[in-house]
């Protein structure tokens, strides 16, 4: 079985006594170590996906099993959110160490894996500021290392790169992926960019609205090759996934 | 020449402080009474009294604001943070808080007399209710508004109830509170003036119209003085406060 497995998820707010629908019958799985991505229209339920996912969420049907275990139970996935999260009111320093001080490790221990997971990032000179005083991309990064630090197998992140400016998004892209080589991590991250999708994506969820399922699973090979952003192939599944995401939105008004 | 940003303060400072001692410099030539002496004529009798009894009648005022300021907050911030956070309970208190805030505290004043006598009891109580009203609501409000975007985030670091309130339900109301601590410093003093004036004979609010009665004029103005600079100093020690525990709002 693969390492992330869901299968006929369901879930509802409830909001002022009218249930609406968010996610019927999901389907989806992720073996250890690999990228996925998710694409889809704006309101589809692709957040929602992610909190049940990191065990924020646990009013949902159907089974959702990481490594064989519930999320709640399990440690191991990590959230990162669309606007990062960041704490305002502490450092780069505090914001990082938060998870270990929750768990409550002690003060040497921590201080270490800090210095040494911001030196990997290249934020140690930064530790100092706070979030305000970052560029987006720095702030992904600090949102990146807070996440790291507390080991996890899987990295959920929402629109992770969506408020950079074009050159920061790709050297973010390719920072991630170096990530992703280095680590056994495995990456569940949502986007709405679909070239991103296909740079990244190993295996590739499209989501429809109305509520969200996924309609289409794309078996990426070009995903992780830095050279692969100009070949013909990659443009071709790109093109593929557009009409797809346009033929749906069309239906679903 | 260049002047850093302290210095300036320092100067803006001062020349407020000038202007105002002109002011009623003027004001006092204008009038012409007993009633309102000259700036130098208060000041001298300040300093001549900071021997005798008024200092003993400051300690006693800055008691009761001290410790009324202090159990407000313990009190307030805390149940604030709890309503704010909680929807169920913020549903069940807020009619009963809707209905009491506007009324005006001070009221109940002789109640208090006689529930809980004329020592400092009644008097501390009084303030504190009055502050405590400002910071559970002011509290309140700012927890209650605290985007969820922060919660979530730390509930995805796997944080428990307790690390909630310690890492962003506090730190992220902080700023607002402070802000109706000092607030209700000016109520606090207002009050404390008006409980110190019935059925005592200790504090600065009884030396001001002990004077007054009396007809020493320049040692009422001494007392009145001597309040003023108490609330600056505890309101520069709330500025302080601001300045190391926010300074993340400004960086
Ligand atoms: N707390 C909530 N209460 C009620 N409805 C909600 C709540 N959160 C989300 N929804 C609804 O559930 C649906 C899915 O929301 P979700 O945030 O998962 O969408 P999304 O795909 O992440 O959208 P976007 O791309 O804009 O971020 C939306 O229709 C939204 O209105
Ligand atoms: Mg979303």
């Amino acid at each position: 079985m693969d390492y992330l497995s869901i299968s006929s998820l369901q879930v509802d707010y409830n909001h002022q006594k009218k249930t609406n629908p968010a996610l019927r019958n999901v389907n989806l799985s992720l073996p250890r170590g690999s990228i996925g991505a998710i694409i889809g229209p704006s309101g589809c339920g692709k957040s929602t996906l992610l909190s049940v996912l990191a065990g924020l969420n646990q009013d949902y049907k159907g089974q959702v099993l990481l490594n064989g275990k519930l999320p709640k139970e399990t440690g191991e996935a990590a959230l990162i959110l669309q606007e990062y999260g960041l704490l305002p009111w502490k450092t780069v320093w505090d914001n990082v160490k938060l998870g270990l001080q929750i768990k409550g490790l002690s003060k040497t221990e921590t201080a270490d894996k800090v210095e040494q997971i911001l030196n990997k990032l290249g934020l140690f000179s930064l530790r100092k500021r706070f979030p305000t005083q970052l560029s987006g991309g720095q702030r992904q990064r600090v949102a990146i290392a807070r996440s790291l630090i507390l080991q996890p197998e899987l990295l959920l992140m929402d629109e992770p790169f969506s408020s950079l400016d074009a050159l920061t998004r790709e050297e973010m892209q390719d920072f991630l992926l170096q990530l992703w080589k280095e680590t056994n991590l495995t990456i569940l991250f949502i986007t709405h960019n679909i070239e991103e999708a296909v740079f990244l994506g190993q295996k590739i969820f499209v989501m429809s609205e109305c509520p969200g399922t996924i309609i289409r699973e794309y078996v990426n090979p070009l995903a992780g090759e830095y050279s692969a952003r100009g070949q013909l192939e990659f443009l071709e599944i790109s093109n593929s996934l557009r009409s797809c995401l346009r033929g749906r939105e069309k239906t679903c008004v | 020449m260049r002047v850093n940003g302290l210095t300036k303060k320092a100067i803006h400072l001062l020349s407020a402080v000038v202007f105002l001692l002109l002011s009623w410099q003027v004001l006092s030539f204008i009038l012409d009474t007993p009633v309102f002496p000259p700036p130098f004529a208060a000041f001298t009798s300040l300093f001549h009294s900071m021997n005798s009894d008024l200092m003993i009648h400051l300690k006693v005022s800055f008691y009761r604001i001290a410790v009324s300021l202090i159990i407000a907050t313990i009190v307030g911030v805390p149940m604030g943070l709890w309503i704010g956070k909680n929807k169920r309970v913020d549903a069940i208190s807020a009619p009963l808080i809707y209905l009491t805030y506007p009324v005006p505290k001070i009221v109940f004043l002789p109640v208090f007399l006689i529930l809980m006598g004329i020592g400092n009891v009644s008097k501390i109580v009084m303030i504190t209710l009055i502050v405590f009203y400002q910071i559970l609501v002011t509290t309140r409000d700012a927890a209650k508004n605290l985007q969820k975007e922060y919660i979530l985030s730390v509930r995805s670091l796997r944080a428990n109830e307790r690390d909630l309130y310690f890492h962003v339900y506090f730190p992220a109301c902080l700023p607002a509170i402070l802000t109706s601590l000092r607030l209700g410093l000016g109520t606090a003093m207002a009050v404390l003036f008006l409980v110190e004036t019935y059925a005592t004979r200790e504090g600065i609010g009884f030396y001001i119209m002990d004077s007054w009665s009396s007809l020493a004029y320049e040692q009422m103005f001494a007392g009145i003085i001597a309040m003023g600079l108490m609330g600056f100093l505890i309101y520069l020690l709330l500025d302080a406060c601001e300045k190391i525990l926010c300074s993340w709002v400004n960086p």
